[in-house]
Parts: structure tokens; C-alpha cells; sequence
């Protein structure tokens, strides 16, 4: 084999994940040298990055899918009995957002750790998580994907814990890991019970023989599959438990956490819907879903309004986003989708940077309590642009990219109930407006009260954080921007092919099977693929509104320039009152409006439902568990009526 | 050569003149002139003189500019110049008897987003000068904003089922077009409702009695504006005067496109008609009759009565009545 | 032109910060029925704020008792240029009958520059719309000169 033969880039899905595991056992070895492990874990995650950036062109822009079998061991006889990895757009979609979040993150993780103790051990588990999480989206075997997902969750698990002297982080770890374990167990169980009916772990072949085969053994593996996806992505009633580890874990953990892992939730989830299952086509699914999504996403809005702690209230939007892709992903449109894993991929970076700016808070003052912190805008300026850079994009404010994505999924829902005359999918629309100003009004109160307002006595000598973890932080922002200003070739070279590639299953199948084998399997029942129309009922053009927003806003500047607006009165060191603030007349003193003070008319008219919310999340692990079981019941229950 | 160069030329004459800032500045201090001395008559005072917006205006430019040893001087100062940039942006789209500055940009649902801008860069200049009233005039701003946005989605949701039938639609222009060749919106019987409940989400949009919460200079100083004196100040007045241009025009547009002649001035005229008739009848009227409300009234009244009348437009809307 | 423009407007558009030092509340009625349809001194473009930050004329009222002094001039302080100080009724001019007492550290003139007195014990409304209009042209003068 000759060495251009290790070039091709057929095997860069396999590099992809190799490094990162590969990284984390030379961690172990050589980390105890602080530059041997930095360097390590960057040239780890930097090279997945390059191998999955490398498959963009082939699989994303030509439509190739990559079915690779391990020690060449592919199909014979009818059976595919190899390991398999099998890239479509979808794996690779998420590949792709993934391996840049874990990029960035361990960029950031090199400053933001120096800190800490048992750093070598930090770096083991981060390249584990990713290499797991990698692993999961591109596995082509079901049984690989439940390995991945059982690495990931006890990388996750030791990583949530890593902080242990901080108050929570071990409880935080042990619900994790309990209600995890039933997410896990659920998995393999519904695997075990595929198994013996198909004979084959093979996704693609699973894909064929099920859906036309369809019992009581795999209805019931339908439910378990579902449930345990779930967990993964911490849909309600599965939400509390993001909440606790997020606020736990460091905060270039929670970039992973919440961007990574609850994606690898929803990939399960669509592979089980729409390939493993084939259920899409049923109304009562795509009801299922969206249902789910839009429970998610405003339940856990409300919650976020509620939060006193950054972090916490960071995880909570997680949820509420993550539940904007549900329904978006469920609406089982091309438009619809598109806009599903458009609103994933802006997640990941505008939640990361979030999630980082946090992390950068925490570095500099030791907490992130709501009601402790303030004014720090005029300490960390960087942090608080950047920030608002964030916090606008996840509030959907125009040109960032959380409005594109969220707007597609206004249209998507829209048109959907418009098609199907069912006026419940208008309400989808309705909960999504509506949480995008909650999620608004979350922001603005994390901006009141930790950048702006008073900045406490305690907090005087904050300063910025390092270039390294600001640069960071930077990606993503930029990132954000980008992808909120060219939303059309954002749609067109990245979520469309994943769209595609998700309504054209037996592509799918017949990459990994042979061709024809999904045609001979499944004989009458091919799939019907659903309409892929890409209507947009109305129109945005970001780049144009932003050229005339900074020809208005030159325009403006200009005029108050000339007309003196810079020239002000500023205190200078004396103490003047004339720049005291106003306070009746009475001395200036500290007195910062934050946390849980806001939004009192709000929370005022919605009392009854946040103290139904208050004792229903009680925080013990066993209520969690018992909500767990319930789910799988219900889900149980609803599979097992409507197919 | 040529013609680029005059197309960039009409391009920041629109954007300049008309529809934008000069447009704005004058029909905005016009409206509220106009809505100051009506409330006046109506309170049998003799009221100011209808051009006293500009003199606050002109006044404040000539004011000095204190900033708070506790705020952060560049949000504190650039705030209110982003409001006002992003609202005039937002007035260009809105079409004027099909005629359109800056067509196909942006649809119903932007403008809905838009009109946040102004209203969070408010909020974040109130949040940077650290005062406590501005922390509470913030919260109550907010408030108000998510009790609109709720039946203000509806009523758009219902607008854009009429016009677009089965093919629902967001797009501005087929709404100017369908009000040509059908008539004004609001003579179709199911979106009554909604035009009555737009015009209840005027006044709180633009933060008017009996809505003012946020700025009650009685009970919290003035909330976001506390701590603002001089120039930002004048530019805060003239983003507030803008934006009941903005919603009013918005009105016109949605419900009642369709009357004028094609040309462009008297078309222009007939828009200032209309939006000092519906500035009366919003904001005047209801200032005039009505004290301030407590901010849970008004996130009560919004999502009670105001929805249930936009739920009602959006449910006969769906069914086709 | 703006210039002249900005001092016109000056005077066309006064806004009122009201400060009771340990008034006895007549005034301060008084100043409201100022603003009442019978008298109606917003069509002088006067407005009553509620921050010192946007007033240009501060109305004192009462004879400046030593608790309220200190705060009395903070707020002063706190108004922007060009600004104009009136008082209102005969307290913080003189004390009034409050005058000699051990709690009033009044007159207001001993401690900053008054520009206009109105006295009366309360003055009557027409008396203060013609001490504010002449507060307005003070504003003006002080504006042109700057």
C-alpha cells in the first residue's frame, strides 16, 4: 500500500475518530508535560477537524456516501457483518459541527484549564467524549453507535464530576449517570431486540428489513431506541439533568455538553425516525415531535427566566433551542429540515459562545450567580462584545444567524399547517415567536445583570481574560456572523444536501448494501419520499438590510459627530457629585437591579404555572428516574397504538 | 458608469431623504405634535404649539452630555444612534402604495424582529449607565414586549392567511398587491378583529399612555431614560417620534394598502393622512381617557383581550370567513 | 443657523425638575394647578420630568430644612447646563415662618445662584408662569452666551 493510498479520503472518517482516542491515550503517557499534552490535544482535535473539513467537497457538494468497512470485511452473503462506517451529508452535517465546536473548545480549554489540577486527566476525557461523539455520527453499525454512546456519557459523567470541591458537581454527576444509564440501558436493550429479529446490526440493512417487518418485538425497540436518544438530547421530560451538569462542568465542557452531546441526541433521534423506522410519513409521528419540541422548547424557557445562575440559565436555553430543532426536524419538510439543522449547527456556535463567555466570567470573578455579579462591562470589554454577540444571535435579532435559522423554521411550520389544513401546527409557530422574545428577555436580563448595571465593590479589580481563551471565543462569534449573514449558501452547501441525503433513504442503503438491495428488501414498501419543496414564504436579504443599516448608522454618526455628540462631561477622579447617579437626591450608593428581580409583571401573571414548575423540578435524582420510566411508557404506549 | 453612479445616488436619497431619515425625522415630530395637542384639546387645555417636538429636539442638541461615573460610555452613547439607524432601516421596507425603496428585503416576520432592535438598544444604553431605575424600566420594557409580540404575531399570521389563501404568504409586496386588486384588508370581515387589536398594540409598542410603564417619570424617574441628558436624550425623543411613523405606516400598509393614486408624492401625502388619523385615534384617544396602567394590567390586558381579538381574526382567517 | 436655532428653541421648551425642601405642600399643589387645563402652561411648552438629568429649570419649594439641604444641592448638581433655578413661594427665599428655626438652613441663595424668586405664601399660579416664563428667557441668555 503506498503511502498516497493513506490520503485518500475514504479513510478520513476513520482518522477522524482514530486521532482524537489516539490523543487521549498519549495524554495519559506523555501528560505530565504541559507543552507535550497542550500539544497533543491540539494537533488531536485539529486534525479531525482537517479530516472532516476534507470530506466536505466528496459528500456534502458531489453527494457521495462513504461506506467504509473496517479490515475491508464488507458485505457477503446478504449480511453485512463488518464494522461499518457510513458518511451521508446527515453524519457528516453533524461531524462537521461537532469536530468545530471540539476545536474551538480545546483551544480554549489550554488557558481556561492552567488552573486546575489533574489537567492530563481533563484532556483524556475531553479527546474521549469527542472521539465518542464523533464516532456515534459517523458509525454505520448500530451496535458501534450504542459503544460511542456509552464512551461519551462516561467521559461526560467523569467530566461533569471534574470539578468535584465545587458545590454540586458530584451530585450533578450522579444524576447524570443514573438517569443516563437508563437512556444507555434503553439503548442497548432495543438494540438486543433488533438484533433478534433483523439478525444484523447493520444500519443500512436494519433500515431495509425493519420497516416492512414491523412486530410487537420491534415496536417495543422503537420506544426503547427513542427514549434513549432522548436522554441523550435532553428533551423534556429529560431537561433537568442538562441543567445540573452544564452548571457543574467547566465551562469548556457545557460548550461540548450542550452543543455536542444533545446534538448527538437529535442525530439518533433522526436516524430512527426517518431511516431505521421509517415512520416520518405518519402523521401522529410528525405530531410526536413536534409536540416534543415545542414542549421542550417552552418549558424550558420559562425555566431559563427563573434561573439565578448564568450557566444554568445557559442549559435551560439549550433545551428550548434544541426543541426548536425537534420541531423543526419533525415538520418532515425539505424547507423544514433544512431549517432544523440549520438552527442545530447556529446552536452550536452561538451556545458555545455563550457557554465560553461564561467560562471567561467564572475564570475572572469565581462565580456566576446572577445575583452577585454586575457591571463588568466597563472591566471585561471584550467578554461583554462578545457576549451580546451571542446574545443576540440566540434571541434571533437580525443579521445574527440565530434569526435566519429561526425564521426558516417560522416559515417551515407555517406552510406546514398551511398545507396540512391542521391548525396545531400554527401553534408551533405562535410557541416559537413567542419563545424567541422570552428568550430575548432571558438575555437581556443576563446582560443587566452580570455586564451592565453596578459592578459590585468585590469585583474592582476583575481584568480581561487572556488572548488565548478571547480568540476562542472569537471563532465563534465570527462564525456567527457568517453563517447569519450568507443564510442562502449556508442552506444551499450545507443543510440541503443533509436534507437530502435524510429524504433519500435508500441511497443510504444501497451505499453500504450494493445497489439494488433496498429495491429487492424492501420490494413494494419503499420509502415514499416526502415532498422536498423549498418554498420561502417571504424574503430576507441580510447582506443588503446590513449595508443600508451602516449607510443609516454612518449616516447618524456623522451628523451627531459634527453636531458635538461625542463632547461630554465625564467625572474625573474626584468625586463629583454632579456623576454620581440619580438616586432622588439621596448619596449614590451600590444598588444593582438583577437576577431575580426582573421580568416581575411576567412572572406576577404566570405565578401559579412557576411555582407548578418549582415543585415539579425537585431535584431528586429519583423523581427523575420515575419521570424516565413514565416517558418510556408513554412512548411505549403511543408507538405501540399508532403503527 | 453613469447610471451606477445616479443608482447610488437614488439608493441614499431614499435613504436620506425619502422614505428615511428626513421623512421620518419631520412626519415622526409631526405625529406627536399633532397627538400632544389633540390630547390637550381633548383635556380642554389649549395644548402646546404642534411643532413643540422639534423645539425638544433642538433643545436637548444644545444640552450638555453628563455620563454616570457608572456607566460604560460606549454603549451608553451608541445605543440610542443603533435604535435610531435600525428603526429608520426598518421604515424603507415598509411599501407606500406599491411604491417600495428598497422591495424584497425584508418580509412581515423581519420587521416583527426589526422593531426589537430599537427597543433592546434602549434597554442595553438604560442597563450600561448602572442606574437602578433604568434596571427596572428594562424589566418593564421587556415586559411589555413579550406582551405584545404574542398578538401581534397572531394579527400577522392572520394577515398573511388572507392573502395568501392556501399558499400563505409573509411577503410584504403580494400583501401591497393583493390590497390592489381586492381593497383595503380591512374591509375583510375576519381581520377586523386584528385591525382593532393593532391598533391597541400601537400605543404599547411605542410605549404610550396608558402602556408607559417603562417610562413613568412619576414613580421610576424616567426608568431607561434616567440617567440621559443632552444629545442621546434628543435622539431617544426622535426614535420614539419615528416609531409611531413606523407602527402607524405599518398599520397602513397591512390594512389599509390600496387607497392612493400611483404617484408617488400624493400617495406620500395621503400615507401621512392616514397615519396622523390612526396616531389620533390610538395613541391621542386612548392617552386621553385612560391613566396608567400597573405593568402586570398591561402584560393582563395584552394577553387576554388584545389576543383574544387578534385569536379571533387568526381562527376566521384559517376558515376562510 | 443650528445655533440660532438651538437658542430659540431654548425657550420654547422648559422642562420642569420639581424639589420640595421640607415644603409644606401648598406650593407644590400651586405648580400642579399650574399645569391644569385652566391655566395649562405645557402650550409654554413647559413639562414636568422626573429626573433632574433632563430638566432645564429646577423649581425649589420650601425653606430648605438641614436634612434636605445636601440633598437639594446634589440634585441641583445633577441637572445638565444651561439650567435655571427658581423658587417657589416666599420659604426658600427668606424661611418664611420657618425662619430662625434650628432645622432650616436656609435661604437657597446662600449656597448656589438663584436666577428667579417667586414669592407668596403660595404664589398664585399667574405669578409663576410668569416667574418660569422669565426663567425661559434666562435659559435662553445663558445658552447664547456659552
Amino acid at each position: 500500500m503506498s503511502f498516497a493510498n493513506f490520503l485518500d479520503y475514504h479513510h478520513f472518517p476513520v482518522y477522524s475518530i482514530m486521532v482524537l482516542f489516539l490523543g487521549a491515550f498519549l495524554i495519559v503517557l506523555f501528560g505530565k508535560n504541559k507543552f507535550m499534552r497542550n500539544l497533543l490535544a491540539f494537533l488531536a482535535v485539529s486534525i479531525s477537524l482537517a479530516c472532516i473539513v476534507a470530506l466536505v467537497k466528496p459528500v456534502m457538494l458531489d453527494g457521495e456516501i462513504i461506506a467504509y468497512w473496517m479490515g475491508n470485511r464488507a458485505v457477503a452473503g446478504g449480511y453485512a457483518i463488518g464494522i461499518a462506517l457510513e458518511v451521508d451529508a446527515l453524519s457528516l452535517f453533524f461531524a462537521l459541527l461537532i469536530s468545530t465546536a471540539v476545536f474551538v473548545s480545546g483551544i480554549y480549554s489550554l488557558q481556561y484549564m492552567e488552573h486546575d489540577n489533574n489537567v492530563p486527566e481533563y484532556y483524556t476525557l475531553f479527546l474521549m467524549l469527542s472521539g465518542g461523539v464523533i464516532g456515534l455520527v459517523l458509525s454505520g453499525d448500530i451496535f458501534n453507535m450504542f459503544i460511542m454512546v456509552e464512551i461519551l456519557t462516561f467521559a461526560a459523567v467523569a467530566l461533569t464530576a471534574f470539578r468535584n470541591k465545587a458545590h454540586g458537581a458530584l451530585e450533578a454527576a450522579f444524576k447524570y449517570l443514573v438517569v443516563g444509564c437508563i437512556g444507555s440501558t434503553c439503548i442497548l436493550v432495543g438494540i438486543i431486540m433488533l438484533y433478534a429479529q433483523a439478525h444484523t446490526l447493520n444500519f443500512a440493512q436494519l433500515s431495509a428489513v425493519i420497516p416492512g417487518n414491523m412486530n410487537n418485538a420491534t415496536k417495543l425497540a422503537f420506544a426503547l431506541l427513542f427514549v434513549g436518544f432522548g436522554t441523550k438530547a435532553f428533551i423534556v421530560p429529560f431537561h433537568p439533568l442538562a441543567a445540573d451538569a452544564h452548571g457543574a462542568a467547566p465551562a469548556s465542557i457545557s460548550v461540548l455538553i450542550s452543543g455536542v452531546l444533545t446534538k448527538s441526541g437529535i442525530y439518533g433521534l433522526i436516524r430512527l425516525t426517518y431511516f431505521l423506522f421509517q415512520t416520518m410519513n405518519l402523521g401522529t409521528f410528525q405530531f410526536l415531535l413536534v409536540f416534543i419540541g415545542s414542549v421542550s422548547m417552552f418549558v424550558c424557557v420559562t425555566m431559563a427566566l427563573a434561573q439565578h445562575d448564568f450557566k444554568r440559565l445557559l442549559a435551560f436555553h439549550s433545551i428550548s433551542q434544541i426543541g426548536y430543532v425537534l420541531a423543526a426536524v419533525g415538520l418532515c419538510t425539505g424547507l423544514g429540515f433544512s431549517a432544523g439543522l440549520y438552527h442545530a449547527m447556529n446552536h452550536t456556535l452561538f451556545k458555545g459562545l455563550l457557554f465560553l463567555c461564561a467560562g471567561a466570567v467564572l475564570h475572572q470573578t469565581g462565580t456566576t450567580n446572577l445575583d452577585e455579579l454586575g457591571g463588568l462591562s466597563k472591566k471585561m470589554p471584550w467578554t461583554t462584545g462578545l457576549f451580546l454577540v451571542g446574545a443576540f444571535s440566540i434571541s434571533g435579532l437580525p443579521p445574527f444567524n440565530g434569526f435566519a435559522s429561526k425564521w426558516m423554521v417560522y416559515q417551515a411550520a407555517y406552510q406546514k399547517a398551511s398545507e396540512t389544513g391542521n391548525i396545531g401546527f400554527l401553534f408551533v409557530t405562535l410557541i416559537a415567536l413567542v419563545t424567541s422574545v422570552l428568550t430575548l428577555a432571558s438575555f437581556v436580563k443576563v446582560s443587566q445583570s452580570v455586564f451592565f448595571g453596578r459592578l459590585p465593590a468585590k469585583y474592582e479589580n476583575v481584568k480581561e481574560v487572556k488572548g488565548g481563551m478571547i480568540f476562542a471565543m472569537c471563532l465563534f462569534a465570527i462564525l456567527c456572523v457568517v453563517t447569519g449573514l450568507f443564510p442562502s449558501a449556508v442552506t444551499k452547501y450545507l443543510t440541503e444536501p443533509a436534507a437530502r441525503a435524510v429524504f433519500s433513504v435508500v441511497n443510504y442503503i444501497d451505499a453500504a448494501m450494493g445497489t439494488g438491495y433496498a429495491a429487492s428488501a424492501m420490494g413494494e414498501n419503499l420509502p415514499v419520499v416526502a415532498s422536498f419543496n423549498f418554498n420561502e414564504l417571504g424574503y430576507w436579504s441580510p447582506i443588503s438590510w446590513l449595508l443600508i443599516l451602516c449607510i443609516a448608522l454612518l449616516a447618524v454618526t456623522i451628523v451627531a459627530v459634527s453636531g458635538k455628540y461625542d463632547k461630554v462631561s465625564e467625572s474625573s477622579e474626584i468625586a463629583d457629585s454632579k456623576y454620581d447617579l440619580f438616586f432622588g437626591g439621596e448619596k449614590s450608593v451600590y444598588s444593582q437591579v438583577g437576577g431575580g428581580d426582573l421580568f416581575w409583571g411576567f412572572k406576577h401573571n404566570w405565578r401559579h404555572y412557576f411555582s407548578f414548575m418549582h415543585d415539579l423540578h425537585s431535584g431528586i435524582v429519583n423523581d427523575y428516574s420515575l419521570w424516565a420510566i413514565v416517558a418510556l411508557a408513554i412512548v411505549t404506549l403511543f408507538i405501540q397504538i399508532v403503527l | 458608469m453613469m447610471t451606477i453612479v445616479l443608482t447610488a445616488l437614488q439608493y441614499l436619497g431614499y435613504i436620506l431623504i425619502f422614505p428615511g431619515f428626513l421623512f421620518c425625522f419631520v412626519i415622526g415630530m409631526l405625529l406627536c405634535g399633532i397627538d400632544r395637542k389633540i390630547v390637550a384639546r381633548m383635556q380642554k387645555r389649549v395644548g402646546p404649539p404642534v411643532l413643540q417636538p422639534f423645539y425638544d429636539f433642538f433643545k436637548l442638541c444644545g444640552k450638555e452630555t453628563i455620563i454616570p461615573a457608572a456607566a460604560s460610555k460606549t454603549t451608553f452613547l451608541a445605543a440610542p444612534l443603533v435604535g435610531l439607524a435600525a428603526l429608520v432601516v426598518l421604515q424603507l421596507f415598509i411599501p407606500i402604495h406599491g411604491f417600495s425603496a428598497f422591495s424584497g428585503m425584508a418580509d412581515i416576520i423581519v420587521i416583527l424582529y426589526l422593531l426589537l432592535i430599537p427597543a433592546m438598544a434602549a434597554m442595553l444604553g438604560g442597563a450600561a449607565s448602572g442606574s437602578p431605575y433604568a434596571g427596572i424600566g428594562l424589566s418593564r420594557e421587556m415586559v411589555t414586549i413579550i406582551a405584545c409580540e404574542l398578538p401581534l404575531v397572531m394579527v400577522l399570521l392572520a394577515v398573511g392567511k388572507v392573502v395568501g389563501g392556501d399558499a400563505v404568504t409573509f411577503s410584504f409586496s403580494k400583501i401591497a398587491n393583493y390590497q390592489l386588486a381586492n381593497g383595503s384588508l380591512i374591509t375583510h370581515a375576519s381581520l377586523i378583529p386584528a385591525a382593532i387589536a393593532m391598533l391597541l398594540i400601537i400605543p404599547g409598542e411605542t410605549g404610550n399612555h396608558p402602556f408607559d410603564t417603562a417610562e413613568a417619570e412619576t414613580e421610576i424617574c424616567e426608568g431607561l431614560l434616567a440617567e440621559y441628558s443632552g444629545a442621546p436624550l434628543a435622539v431617544y425623543k426622535l426614535t420614539h417620534c419615528v416609531k409611531v411613523l413606523t407602527l402607524t405606516s405599518f398599520f397602513a400598509a397591512l390594512f389599509l394598502g390600496g387607497i392612493g393614486t400611483g404617484i408617488v408624492v400624493v400617495d406620500a401625502l395621503i400615507l401621512v393622512a392616514i397615519c396622523i388619523v390612526l396616531t389620533i385615534v390610538s395613541i391621542s384617544f386612548v392617552h386621553a381617557i385612560t391613566a396608567r396602567l400597573k405593568i402586570e394590567q398591561v402584560f393582563k390586558f395584552y394577553w387576554t383581550i388584545v389576543t383574544g381579538l387578534a385569536l379571533i381574526s387568526l381562527v376566521l382567517a384559517w376558515y376562510g370567513l | 443657523m443650528f445655533k440660532k436655532l438651538i437658542e430659540e428653541s431654548t425657550a420654547k421648551s422648559p422642562w420642569l425638575f420639581h424639589i420640595n425642601a421640607g415644603s409644606c405642600n401648598g406650593c407644590d399643589i400651586e405648580l400642579v394647578s399650574v399645569l391644569t387645563p385652566r391655566y395649562d402652561a405645557e402650550r409654554l411648552g413647559f413639562k414636568l420630568t422626573g429626573t433632574p438629568r433632563h430638566a432645564d429649570i429646577v423649581v425649589v419649594t420650601g425653606p430648605v430644612t438641614s436634612q434636605s439641604l445636601p440633598r437639594v444641592l446634589r440634585a441641583i448638581s445633577q441637572v445638565p447646563e444651561p439650567r435655571c433655578i427658581v423658587t417657589m413661594g416666599s420659604c426658600p427665599q427668606s424661611g418664611n415662618v420657618f425662619r430662625g428655626s434650628y432645622s432650616v438652613a436656609g435661604p437657597l441663595s446662600k449656597y448656589v445662584h438663584v436666577d428667579v424668586d417667586v414669592a407668596g405664601c403660595a404664589p398664585k399660579p399667574e405669578a409663576v408662569i410668569d416667574g418660569l416664563a422669565l426663567a425661559t428667557q434666562i435659559l435662553k441668555e445663558k445658552r447664547a452666551k456659552k
